[in-house]
């Protein structure tokens, strides 16, 4: 059996606690943090789960409980989260010889030491970053990248586990024991359909479907099913892109046939990936309020391990290929080492909503007025020609952010100098 | 023999626009200068003021209590998360929920944090462990 490990590292309620970084008062309160275009919930502090806060729930919903529990709501921060994003994932690639960035608050980190090296290493790992960048983390460490998943779960639930889970550490009664406590519906990708036909198959538990036969697994459901088996198996097999997809991400994201070595061919890359990317936002009829955009070197270079992460929010929810390649340009080549070999590249997009073209009209007007303002519109091109006057849809919408950010936006404090962070001396 | 290049001839700017890199000395032709080797580019602040770019931070500074560490209203100061905080560091601390600037103090009995500016009182706990120190200040930006 290999001694390579891999270690999960995941920012605990990355947006809530990037919320806290600079503004401490938050600290032990609960955060919700909204999606910039309908104000729902996108993220939630421990506390403001603890109060039943669920995810989507939009925030005039929740006024009345949002009073009583004193719960604070900001609006997504992207520009803040992407950079501290970066810097946790700068900090790990140091206590790694492959960092494989998987979202924007999680990463694989490959280990080969000894069971007890890899545990101490995750806690120093763990005490540095919130040292460094005030963020909260947990680290799984186990065989496969699905048990990894499943250590850093522990890791969150078990505060007596000081962060990091280290599977190597249970003995295998213990491990089947947690995998019989967790439902199967745990894992990444099993829901809906494949959890009614594996509950009729009598594959109830995560360790049912450990204990289930490959192959039967593979003809009765997919070759992607069958690799969890594997993984739950201790067999690293599951590749970073193919999990991003299995969790139902809009993603796109390939390996290159030739290393890309300047920022010029990158760029050629990002519009072509956007445009891809795009495309199955629109063949879905969804629009996207942000993207995370990366690149990597090789694992197997030489050099040091490079792989740039940024985020952008855009103004208005967009499936605008020129829109989303110039953001992933505009974001992610000044990060671009020239003479770095990167290897591979992806676009993830979220905050994905229904593409609604007069949706600001339709939730925030009654119909009545609506049809006021047609009706006035009409005797003005009536009067004047058809082009004498539109629906400014833009401008509202514009202004209805801006007085958003400025309620709820938390500054941009490490991405823009008229924005940064007080601090109070008096 | 050594000649001895015009330096004005050197930085000429039709070398410039020829591609020529130029050197910021003026060079003795048979005797290169050790200098040369080294120049490859202008200064980068972000090299000389900043020890670790992951953990540094930019704070802008709202007060006067530390008027007398040179640390005026309006400056913006360097913040380094991965220092160890020690006696006599510019700190910036967690106080009532508010990141602060103080003059960190360890004695032998107890911790202070310390406004540089008599018009400010003093916070006095018994160790360290009782604060939340965000981070070690290493520079001061100020306007002059």
């Amino acid at each position: 059996m290999s001694d390579q490990r891999t270690a999960l590292l995941d920012v605990n309620n990355f947006f809530a606690s990037c919320e806290r970084v600079f503004d401490p008062k938050l600290e032990g309160r609960p955060v919700v943090v909204l999606s910039n275009n309908d104000g729902c919930v996108v993220a939630r502090s421990a506390e403001a789960k603890a109060l039943g806060v669920t995810m989507g729930a939009p925030w005039f919903s929740l006024a009345p409980m949002a009073e009583k529990f004193g719960i604070v709501a900001r609006s997504s921060n992207y520009e803040l989260y992407g950079d501290l994003s970066s810097r946790v994932m700068e900090i790990a690639g140091r206590f790694t010889s492959h960092l494989e960035v998987y979202s924007i608050d999680e990463a694989f980190l490959h280990l080969s030491g000894t069971p007890a090296q890899n545990s101490a290493l995750a806690a120093e790992l763990r005490a540095t970053i919130r040292r460094h960048t005030g963020l909260p983390v947990c680290v799984g460490i186990a065989q496969s990248k699905t048990l990894a998943k499943l250590a850093n779960h522990g890791a969150k639930k078990s505060p007596y586990m000081n962060g990091v889970c280290n599977l190597d550490d249970f003995t295998p009664e213990r491990v089947n024991a947690v995998m019989e406590s967790m439902p199967v519906t745990e894992l990444w990708g099993v829901a809906g359909r494949t959890r009614k036909r594996l509950t009729n198959l009598g594959v109830l538990t995560i360790r049912d479907l450990r204990d289930s036969d490959p192959e039967f697994i593979r003809k009765r459901f997919s070759v992607v099913l069958q690799r969890t088996v594997h993984e739950l198996r201790g067999i690293d097999c599951i590749s970073i892109d193919s999990m991003r997809e299995i969790k139902g991400q809009i993603i796109y994201s390939r390996s290159f046939s030739t290393p890309v070595t300047t920022r010029a061919e990158m760029e050629q890359v990002l519009a072509v990936y956007a445009a891809r990317v795009s495309k199955r936002l629109r063949k879905q009829g969804y629009v996207a309020g942000a993207l995370t955009c990366y690149a990597a070197t090789s694992r197997f270079a030489n050099a040091e391990n490079h792989a740039p992460f940024v985020a952008v929010r855009f103004d208005d929810s967009t499936d605008d290929p020129i829109q989303i390649a110039a953001a992933c340009s505009q974001a992610l080549l000044g990060r671009v080492v020239d003479g770095n070999k990167y290897v591979r590249a992806g676009i993830m997009l979220h905050e994905i909503s229904r593409a609604k073209p007069s949706e600001f009209l339709e939730i925030f007007t009654p119909v009545s007025e609506l049809r006021q303002v047609g009706r006035a519109l009409d005797t003005v091109t009536d009067r004047f020609g058809a082009s004498s006057i539109g629906l400014g849809v833009a401008g509202l919408k514009s202004a209805r952010r801006w007085e958003m950010k400025r309620e709820l936006l938390s500054p941009r404090a490490t991405t823009h100098w008229d924005e940064l962070a007080t601090v109070f001396a008096r | 023999m050594a000649v001895v290049v015009d330096i004005a001839k050197v930085l000429s700017p039709f070398d410039d626009a020829a591609g020529i890199l130029v050197s910021p000395v003026g060079v003795a032709a048979g005797f290169p200068s050790p200098a040369q080797d080294y120049f490859d580019g202008r200064i980068d602040l972000n090299a000389h003021l900043i020890r670790d770019i992951t953990s540094t931070f930019i704070v802008r500074v709202a007060g006067d209590s530390m008027r007398d560490a040179g640390i005026s209203d309006g400056d913006e100061v360097i913040v380094d998360r991965s220092i160890e905080p020690r006696d006599g560091v510019v700190v910036v601390a967690v106080v009532d929920g508010e990141l602060t600037l103080k003059r960190l103090s360890v004695l032998r009995d107890r911790v202070v944090l310390r406004a540089e500016n008599p018009r400010y009182p003093d916070i006095v706990v018994a160790s360290l462990s009782e604060l939340t120190i965000w981070g070690v200040v290493t520079r001061c930006l100020h306007r002059v």
